[in-house]
């Protein structure tokens, strides 16, 4: 018998460090499998289209292939467009043995096969706390009361009519890589980073909705209020409200997807993405913080003198290199491509330096597309591997000067309990056949 | 469990001094709003009514602004718990399975396995009514009646040896435990707290691997043929459970019988597949309780609802 465990996320990431060694042999073998997968070659469940081997193509030159001798399929043969069928495996995932319930749950984003730094739609991670509602949009509601001069209520029509505003910004639980705190322990990119995503998203600056309602004196804090069955809640400081918080209701040029909480969103640019209440229903202006529950038992990071810090908003500079990667092997020696992303919640990403001997020195690597505040940055090298082992770190710097940390200098100050914000640096070991392992170094 | 806090000792707990938050840096953005332009410059949306408010503005915060009238005992809340709550955070508080532990853990915040609870981590008992009355139970967010929610969220309390069992909850008893015990504890962000240097070379003398996922080759292959055997079972099927059904099956949730649990199971499989699918289609009443048609999820098709019966049966046989 298969013994099922439920999810209550934050507290399991926790203990994945112990569950890899406690769990029964059935549970701690599909684990395994699902970190290892790409180690054991292709996933034994991907079926459908893989890459053909290279070699065996029966169609190179000088044979033709047979879709070029015949008609494909027409218009609208998939009115909703997808992915090729021989990306099938290129999909979200999630721990299945950390989760039986899939209602309170996340999943990762497959960053390994991402390139740029827009995440597709149907990529982007999920976070759910009592599953994902299904809303219709003509009876959804957004109020907004508290200290205000004008308490309304708005219908998506409504918002739809105020001015409206775009920017491409990542989207990161502080929890992505917490796993990590304690050693070394997802065997995949997908796990180790993947609670992360940037989108390009459209809706309303909350500053206009508020100066529409008219803010009262004192008026210092915010509670937003999703309409799922968790009500997910959180209190957001007025000067993030005022400066780029945004009411989403469109995600990579379409509506907002229900995963990312259909038809509104809140987004505040390069926080906590658990306050980015998603299925926004309310928004209440009060003197002081609420104190909701992701905001205490939650969300909250633990020192090591027993203190926890609060409102811990921001998510500091961050890096991985992508490829090479334990999704992304190499096949021999030779010139490679390697490349990553980097992120700084305080502002744009100003310089990558990457390593490949854990971090005694460093070569810097050039930023490949937009460099966007508060978004995912995509770097690059290009370097000849000589086939001997190595130690591949990337470290970003941002445009405050703030360098991300080692692990020995983040937990020097943190310990290992605060289960979020663990932006260390990370490091990939690339063994002589071109596998990569997550290990961590001194 | 030991009452190492009595209400004396909770009334002398200092005043949490409100926080000051610091701020990421701002980032200089195009506003494409002319700014000044005054309330309600495009007036749309209609204003809303005070009943109106009333129905969505479920929030408790610490002082006790939005605590409803009526009151709750630890005496009632305990049969409400047992009731409601116990199957899945356990009689005690304890947590079954892997669902949150809500009381005990005090003074473990500093070890090397810290268990944040009610009673050992959180600040405010606001944060507890506030949230039993937006999501719990989880199954039924929104469910309880105020008086309910104060009966529970007191015995909560109880469990955690914060209250005696003639304690009752109200907004006139509220100021007496306000605040918990760990509230002092809080501190603002200081963050950036790391400084580290750019440095490009020579920046450290060797570089050991410290720690590294402990995995073989062996257990790859293995792992590898235990997931073909469940794919080759039913993965659909379990998708949908996990989706649809675990919240009740996987802990006995209001009389269903548990997955796994093959003495409950027994008679019921006794009944044939066929009914068994129907009773999950159409609904069941038996002496245990309620199974909903599809779970509650008419969204679901039939092929979904079976072959989630049929994951069942396989896991509970
Ligand atoms: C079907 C299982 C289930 C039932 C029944 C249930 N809960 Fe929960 N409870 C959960 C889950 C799952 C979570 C975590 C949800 C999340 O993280 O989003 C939770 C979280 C909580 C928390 C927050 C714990 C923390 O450490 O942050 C409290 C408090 C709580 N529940 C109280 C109750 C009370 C009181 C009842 C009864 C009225 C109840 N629960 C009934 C499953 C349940
Ligand atoms: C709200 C709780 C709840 C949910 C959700 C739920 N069940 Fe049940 N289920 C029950 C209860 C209670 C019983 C026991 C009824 C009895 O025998 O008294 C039950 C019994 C059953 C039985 C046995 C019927 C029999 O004749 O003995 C099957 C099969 C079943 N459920 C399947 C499902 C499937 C499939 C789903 C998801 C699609 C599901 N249940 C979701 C509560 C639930």
């Amino acid at each position: 018998m298969r013994q099922l465990k439920v999810e209550e996320t934050d507290r399991l990431l926790t203990e994945i460090a112990k569950s890899g060694e406690q769990l029964p042999a059935v549970e701690r073998r599909q684990f395994l499998k699902n970190g290892l997968s790409m180690l054991g070659g292709a996933a034994a469940l991907a079926a459908g289209g893989s890459a053909v081997a290279a070699g065996t193509a029966k169609y190179a030159p000088p044979n033709v292939p047979p879709w070029t001798k015949s008609l494909g399929a027409p218009v609208i043969a998939d009115p909703y467009g997808v992915p090729s069928p021989f990306e099938s495996d290129v999909v979200r995932r999630n721990v299945p043995w950390l989760t039986a319930d899939r209602i309170a749950s996340i999943s990762f984003t497959p960053l390994a096969d991402l390139k740029g730094i827009i995440t597709p739609s149907g990529l982007v991670f999920e976070r759910y706390h009592a599953g994902r509602p299904e809303i219709d949009p003509d009876e959804h509601h957004l109020m907004i009361h508290g200290m205000v001069d004008r308490p309304i209520i708005l219908t998506m029509d409504d918002l739809m009519k105020f001015p409206s505003t775009s920017m491409i910004r990542f989207l990161e639980c502080p929890a992505n890589g917490g796993m990590e705190w304690r050693g070394a322990q997802m065997t995949k990119l997908q796990f180790t980073h993947g609670m992360l995503s940037c989108c390009e998203w459209t809706g309303v600056l909350l500053s206009t909705i508020l100066e529409e309602v008219g803010v009262k004196k004192g008026a210092n804090w915010i509670l937003a209020e999703g309409a799922d069955g968790s009500h997910m809640s959180r209190s957001i400081p007025m000067e993030k409200a005022l400066d780029d918080a945004l009411v989403v209701y469109a995600q990579n040029g379409e509506a907002l997807r229900r995963e990312q909480g259909y038809p509104i969103r809140l987004i505040n640019p390069g926080w906590e993405g658990n306050t980015c209440i998603k299925w926004l229903r309310r928004l209440e202006i009060g003197d002081s913080p609420y104190y909701q529950r992701e905001e205490t038992s939650k969300y909250t990071d633990l020192m090591p003198d027993g203190k926890a810090r609060e409102f811990t908003f921001v998510q500091e500079a961050n890096s991985v290199v992508t490829s090479p990667s334990p999704e992304k092997p190499l096949k021999g020696k030779g010139k490679y491509w390697l490349e990553g992303l980097a992120w700084s919640g305080r502002g744009k990403v100003k310089a990558v330096d990457v390593s490949f001997d854990g971090g005694i020195s460093w070569r810097k690597a050039r930023l490949t597309g937009m460099v966007e505040p508060r978004a995912l940055t995509r770097f690059g090298l290009e370097w000849d591997w000589d086939g001997s082992p190595a130690l591949i770190q990337s470290r970003c710097i941002d445009e405050t000067g703030y360098v991300q940390p080692t692990y020995t200098q983040l937990r020097a100050v943190r310990g290992s309990s605060s289960i979020y914000h663990k932006n260390a640096i990370h490091t990939w070991r690339l063994h002589a056949d071109g596998s990569v392992t997550n290990v961590q170094v001194s | 469990m030991s009452r190492y806090l009595n209400m004396s000792s909770l009334k002398i707990l200092s005043l949490a001094a409100l926080l000051t938050v610091s701020m990421g840096s701002g980032v200089a953005m195009a506003k494409d709003t002319v700014k000044d332009k005054g309330v309600g410059h495009y007036g749309y949306g209609k204003s809303a009514t005070a009943e109106e408010i009333a129905g969505w503005d479920i929030d408790i915060r610490p002082d006790g602004r939005g605590l409803p009238a009526g009151s709750g005992s630890v005496e009632d809340g305990e049969m409400l718990y047992e009731d409601k709550c116990a199957s899945c955070h356990g009689s005690f508080g304890e947590g079954v399975g892997k669902y949150p532990v809500l009381a005990g853990g005090q003074d473990t915040l500093t070890e090397e396995r810290p268990e944040k609870t009610v009673g050992s981590f959180w600040a405010h008992t606001s944060t507890l009514y506030d949230y039993i009355r937006r999501a719990m139970p989880f199954p039924q967010p929104e469910s309880l009646s105020d008086e309910e929610t104060y009966a529970i969220t007191a015995y909560v309390l109880y469990l955690n040896d914060l209250v005696e069992d003639d304690f009752v909850l109200s907004q006139e008893t509220w100021d007496e435990v306000a605040k918990l015990p760990n509230n002092p504890n809080f501190v603002p962000d200081p963050r950036p707290d790391t400084h580290a240097k750019r440095c490009m070379s020579d920046c450290k003398k060797e570089v050991k691997i410290v720690s590294e996922p402990t995995i073989s080759a062996e257990e790859v292959a293995a792992a590898d043929d235990t997931v073909v055997k469940a794919a080759a079972g039913n993965e659909e099927g379990a998708g949908v459970y996990n989706g649809a059904c675990a919240a009740c099956h996987n802990l006995g949730v209001a009389g269903a019988p548990r997955l796994g649990d093959t003495a409950a199971w027994k008679a019921r499989i006794a009944q044939g597949e066929e009914t068994l699918i129907k009773h999950a289609l159409e609904g069941f009443q038996g002496d245990a309780g309620m199974m909903p048609a599809k779970g509650g999820r008419m969204d679901l098709s039939d092929e979904d609802v079976t072959a989630a019966v049929k994951f069942m049966l396989v896991e509970s046989k």
